[in-house]
């Protein structure tokens, strides 16, 4: 009976070993734990041939009855069911043994014999069938392990997928950062290049422009130098006269004269004019030439702020101005043209006095013409306003005051080009013009000039 | 004194002759008028030496410059002065000028007061 609970014993022992690197349910493992110890005690129970033998032999069959029915019965133990057919026989024939021996011993002996066969025969069924267990089992661990190594390839294999899709999503997202960044370099190059013509039309223009002003000198040098000419010869011709003896006739040619006198210096006048209209016109297509010297802002607006004031007071027409200077002395020097930038000073002072004169006349004493000139120093730019308290600028005519050929003032006295030429200059400083006024109060140009230009960052 | 004046436009001889008529009257100055820089040459040369002491010269003409003329003047006979009269008094070609031994550049309209003051200039240093 012993050998029944050896059977026990192995099998749950052999059970629990195999188990995979998975484990077995705790209910199980509890099981074949409870089972391992209850074997342990019937086989020592059983050596020592301690009563009541029945009973013993009978829970040994249970017990052994009751692993193959754990086997049979638990999914976990499918690939198992072999081993439950192995010790069959030799329980079947050791039950039969048992049952005979119980219930008639005499008949047990008759039988003992072929009982014996029985059991040599259910040992060696036994042991075939082990053998092919260990060979089923075997082949399942071979099996277990190709699985288990495909599964570890495939898994590699998703990883070398996952990586591969990394670096695909790498390498598309610098291809894409390298087709906006050629995008942008091409969009950049695009609005250089219609710059550039632009700039060349602009220069052609100009050059037209700068060819019809010169080929117009020719022809005023003569209307200019005839007609100041012949207004000599009339004063003259206005001596000889005098010794003429008077009649009629000769007040009708002394009128005569006179009317043509007139007319000669208005020739000599409008000349002169569309000479200086000649003359800003090329300067506003002479364009950059000069060069951007650091220069001390102040230094410059005050000396031409001083030359207008001069200019003016000497001219026809002079006004009584109070020009207040206000300046930020830690101003740095700034690269300027400045034979370029004296030019917006005059422009804007000249502008300013213009200006005030119409409101002096207008007004009378009562008004106090007043230009403030300031400068400021904002971090990366510099501010330079120009602030007149003359009659101020509509809006709707604000905006086109810095068109060429715009002028308020009356009759021939502008060229309009002043203040465009004033725009261009600040404009090829990379500055801005800006112009604020109230109609009656004042009128504020401010000038707003990089302290860096752009060429300058870009070496 | 002679004055050799060069320029295009035949206009420039009755402009010279009337704005220079005092100084011509009183014999202080002799007026000699050419139209190309070529024909300029030809006056020069066919004097030996020249009589001319003064030239003014236009820049812009057909066939030779007045800068062309202006070199060839100073290189032939550079004890003539040389002046230039042109509308174009851009700072190129007032270097250029300038660099090819010009004594003054006058832009046009010209104003007669400054060249008169030249004339008198040397006469003062020359008679
Ligand atoms: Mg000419």
């Amino acid at each position: 009976m012993i050998l029944i609970n050896i059977i026990s014993l192995f099998l749950l022992y052999y059970l629990k070993k195999s188990s995979g690197p998975e484990g077995f349910p705790v209910h199980l493992n509890r099981y074949f734990n409870y089972g391992m110890v209850a074997s342990g005690i019937f086989i020592v129970l059983g050596a020592t041939q301690l009563p009541p033998e029945f009973l013993f032999e009978l829970l040994s069959f249970a017990l052994v009855g009751a692993i193959i029915y754990l086997i049979l019965n638990t999914p976990e133990l499918e690939y198992q069911k072999t081993l439950a057919i192995t010790p069959l026989p030799i329980i079947g024939v050791q039950l039969l043994e048992y049952l005979i021996e119980t219930i008639s011993p005499s008949i047990y002996d008759i039988l003992e014999n072929y009982l014996d066969a029985a059991g040599f025969f259910a040992l060696i069924w036994a042991v075939t069938m082990w053998l092919n267990h260990r060979k089923q089992m075997k082949e399942l661990e071979i099996e277990r392990i190709f699985l288990k190594e495909q599964e570890r390839q495939l898994k590699a294999t998703a990883e070398q997928k996952n990586q591969l899709e990394a670096l695909v999503a790498e390498r598309t997202s610098e291809i894409l950062k390298q087709k906006e960044e050629l995008q942008k370099a091409l969009n950049h190059l695009q609005s250089t290049q219609s710059q550039l013509i632009q700039q060349e039309k602009l220069a052609s223009l100009g050059q037209l422009t700068a060819g019809i002003a010169h080929e117009i000198k020719n022809p005023l040098n003569f209307v200019n130098n005839f007609s100041e000419l012949s207004v000599d010869f009339l004063e003259e011709i206005g001596e000889e006269m005098a010794k003429i003896s008077d009649s009629p006739e000769k007040e009708n040619i002394l009128e005569l004269l006179e009317d043509v006198k007139s007319n000669l210096v208005k020739i000599r006048h409008h000349g002169s004019r569309a000479d200086s209209i000649v003359r800003s016109m090329l300067m506003h297509s002479r364009g950059g030439t000069g060069s951007m010297e650091p220069t001390d802002l102040n230094a410059l607006i005050r000396e031409y702020a001083n030359l207008a004031f001069h200019g003016m007071r000497a001219n026809p027409k002079p006004i009584n101005v109070d020009i207040k200077l206000d300046f930020d002395e830690k101003l740095p020097q700034i690269k300027l043209n400045g034979e370029d930038f004296s030019r917006v000073i005059l422009n804007l002072v000249k502008n300013s006095f213009d200006a005030m004169r119409d409101k002096i006349s207008a007004l009378g004493n009562e008004y106090k013409a007043k230009v403030e000139i300031r400068t400021k120093d904002l971090g990366d730019q510099i501010l330079i306003e120009v602030e007149d308290n003359g009659p101020g600028v509509p809006d709707e005519i604000r905006d086109k005051l810095l068109m060429p050929f715009f002028t308020t003032k009356k009759g021939t006295e502008g060229t309009g080009l002043g203040l465009s030429i004033t725009h261009d200059i600040i404009k090829s400083h990379e500055g801005k013009l800006e112009i604020e006024s109230k109609v009656g109060e004042f009128t504020r140009f401010s000038i707003l000039l990089p302290k860096i230009k752009s060429t300058e960052k870009s070496s | 004194m002679k004055i050799l004046i060069v320029d295009d436009e035949r206009d420039v001889e009755d402009l010279f002759r009337q704005k220079l008529r005092k100084e011509i009257r009183s014999g202080m100055l002799e007026l000699e008028f050419a139209f190309s820089g070529k024909e300029a040459l030809d006056i020069l040369a066919s004097e030996n030496p020249p009589k001319v002491v003064y030239v003014f010269s236009d820049i812009n003409m057909p066939g030779m410059s007045g800068l062309e003329m202006l070199e060839i003047i100073k290189e032939r006979f550079p004890q003539i002065q040389v002046s230039m009269i042109s509308a174009y008094g851009d700072e190129a070609n007032y270097k250029k000028a300038m660099d090819s031994g010009a004594k003054e550049f006058y832009t046009k309209p010209v104003n007669f007061e400054n060249l008169k003051k030249e004339i008198a200039s040397l006469s003062t240093s020359t008679f």
